[in-house]
């Protein structure tokens, strides 16, 4: 009885810290100079990629080091959704002509291209039980690289393409980082009720004892499929998302940096909790592109092998042995302590 | 239109191909069915066997054998001192032991990247020349990374089914638990199997790097095809993933010769892609 009065304060102590951080991220744009204030939009973004890779990983337990095909699915849907000229001369040229459609729904389309992928992917590899995922999740990136570079003219090759200034989320950067914070909170909404639902508490059973949740009555593989589901659905919307913020897409959306800059953020925040990885999120993205940028990568000796990445790879092998459960957890522990 | 030329070309670069891949995915294998590790590092021991090669050639002028068997050397020692620093800590923890391995190859690619830059850098060959065979020219070179790579896989089948320290690493990845029963020290036996799978991708990247280039890009791209092999091989499975290695070997080389570059991983990738989805545990895995 205890234990769960304890459960539900904590989960309202939470609820209390982030509605008061969500007041303090609504108030601050008045104070910030855009610049920042773009880096910010492009945060809460990149949150939304990192709970959702929580949500697979963390939560059923299940290794996922594809997450960012769905994030470069959603990213390369909705781009092509907007330029559908390029499709003419491929295999897919009947939608050369398709009229233009309002910007949410095709994001809505790219996270359900997405989910559709995640889906499929799932119910091939989530079969087997130990590695193979993890395994064949890292191969996919690649090839969807890979992909990109082969059929140059639907996808850009490398340097990807535009989908043109007007079809930007908000034509200025307060309008952009509004949206990506609605969004954010929307997303986190979801995944967060979900992890608290019944639904939650048997992904987390699976996690903790695939045989003991199978002997329950649970299956397993569809739970599995279905949280792989979910997760690439948010993953899909996310990417979808980042190409309206910064009109371009390109496969970048789809390679190992931004997959482990994810894997920092929510090993720091600690893994299966959806909260931490807001945290976790909200700190390495800011550290990346705002801290290491503008206070330490300049100040660097030129022929020194150092870089902000080198930092932040390190900054995750010394988390990962130090403290394996995260920040969030550290701090939950040190509240809760008798 | 294919002419015999073409087949016989392909075959034997194929085999070269194949051999090399034989290499680094058997490493890999090993060090996974011994001690259930997935050593995302792996393809940072292949780039750094050659790199290191390189910076020994140039600073110390050592002729191209030397250096390399002191690079592969050098590789192995550090593979034991991240196998101690980095992954034993985290050893109980399958989630972490992937992420600190990935960190480490992105650290060691960035490294590489910041001292060397970003183009390919040509490793000095051991022996220059050509042979004509059935009219297809072929560098020496190729043959002798062939047998090497031949002479290598059957002296690591020795070493595992003759030796007592082999015995034991079989033992141990047969039943951990069952080995440490019978007083076999596991955790010795881990930093073994680490140090040779080390040896074996480093020996694997400085051949590699003569016939093509060094490059810190490899690091990711040889660990994916480690991957790719291992899966259609079998996790686990040493014969298995030796066996794919050709496979993918000629599969590669083919559709580069037929198809072009950019091609060759496309393909390569989606025939295992495929392959998975009809027969899920490889060709001689087994089910867990």
């Amino acid at each position: 009885m205890k234990r769960i009065e304890r459960f539900w304060r904590m989960q309202s102590s939470d609820l209390s810290y982030l509605i008061g951080f969500l007041m303090v991220m609504a108030v601050i744009p008045i104070f910030l100079p855009e610049t920042l204030l773009y880096i910010l939009g492009l945060t809460f973004i990149f949150i939304v990629f990192s709970i959702s890779w929580d949500f697979l990983t963390g939560l059923v337990g299940e290794v996922n080091l594809g997450h960012t095909i769905f994030i470069g699915i959603g990213g390369y849907v909705t781009a092509l959704l907007h330029v559908p000229s390029r499709f003419e001369g491929t295999i897919l040229s009947p939608l050369a002509n398709i009229p233009e459609l309002p910007i949410p729904l095709t994001i809505f389309l790219g996270g359900v291209v997405a989910a559709i992928f995640g889906v499929a992917i799932g119910l091939i590899t989530l079969r087997l039980k130990g590695w193979y995922f993890a395994l064949v999740t890292a191969i996919l990136p690649l090839l969807f690289i890979k992909a990109t570079y082969v059929f140059k003219d639907l996808f850009g090759g490398e340097e990807g393409f535009s989908v043109g200034l007007g079809k930007a989320i908000a034509q200025d950067t307060f309008g952009k980082y509004i949206v990506s914070l609605a969004f954010m909170i929307i997303c986190f909404a979801i995944l967060y009720g979900i992890k608290n639902s019944k639904l939650g508490l048997t992904l987390i059973a699976i996690r903790e004892d695939n045989t003991l949740a199978e002997a329950l009555g649970i299956n397993i593989y569809l739970y599995k499929v279905f949280a792989m589901g979910v997760s690439s659905f948010f993953a899909g919307l996310s990417g979808a998302l980042l190409v309206h913020y910064r009109i371009t897409v390109s496969p970048d959306l789809f390679d190992v940096p931004l997959m482990l800059l994810i894997i920092l953020a929510v090993v720091i925040g600690g893994l299966g909790s959806i909260v931490g990885p807001v945290i976790g999120g909200f700190l390495i993205y800011l550290l990346k592109y705002w801290v290491l940028k503008v206070y330490l990568v300049p100040y660097i000796p030129p022929a020194f092998p150092l870089n902000d990445d080198i930092i932040l790879y390190i900054l995750l092998i010394v988390i990962a042995i130090t403290m394996p459960h995260g920040i969030y957890e550290r701090l939950r522990k040190l509240y809760t302590a008798p | 239109m294919v002419d015999v030329n073409t087949i016989l070309t392909i075959l034997l670069y194929g085999a070269t191909f194949g051999g090399v891949l034989a290499l680094i995915s058997s490493g890999f294998t090993l060090i996974f069915g011994v001690s259930r590790i997935l050593n995302f590092s792996h393809g940072a021991f292949f780039m750094m066997g050659a790199y290191i090669g390189i910076f020994i050639m140039q600073q110390l002028n050592l002729d191209p054998i030397t250096s390399t068997i002191l690079s592969i050397l050098a590789v192995g020692l550090f593979s034991l001192i991240a196998y101690y620093i980095i992954i034993y800590p985290v050893i109980k923890n399958e989630v972490m032991t992937i992420i600190v391995t990935l960190a480490l190859a992105l650290i060691i690619e960035q490294v590489i990247l910041l001292t060397y830059g970003e183009f390919g850098l040509s490793y000095p060959r051991m022996i220059s020349g050509t042979l004509s065979i059935a009219g297809v020219t072929i560098p020496i070179l190729r043959l002798v990374i062939l047998l090497i790579s031949i002479a290598t896989i059957g002296a690591l089948w020795l070493f595992i089914e003759r030796t007592r320290l082999g015995k034991e690493i079989n033992a141990a990845s047969q039943d951990a638990e069952g080995a440490i029963l019978i007083g076999i020290d596991v955790n010795k036996i881990f930093a073994v199997t680490i140090f040779i799978s080390a040896i074996l991708a480093a020996l694997s990247g400085t051949l590699y790097s003569q016939m093509y280039a060094a490059n810190p890009f490899q690091i990711l791209n040889s660990l994916i095809l480690a991957f790719a092999i291992v899966i259609l091989g079998g996790l686990g499975s040493v014969k298995g993933s030796i066996i794919s290695s050709f496979i993918i070997g000629f599969i590669y080389i083919g559709t580069t010769t037929l198809l072009g570059a950019r091609w060759s991983e496309f393909i390569a990738l989606a025939i295992i892609i495929v392959i998975l989805i009809i027969k899920p545990t490889g060709l001689y895995g087994v089910e867990e």
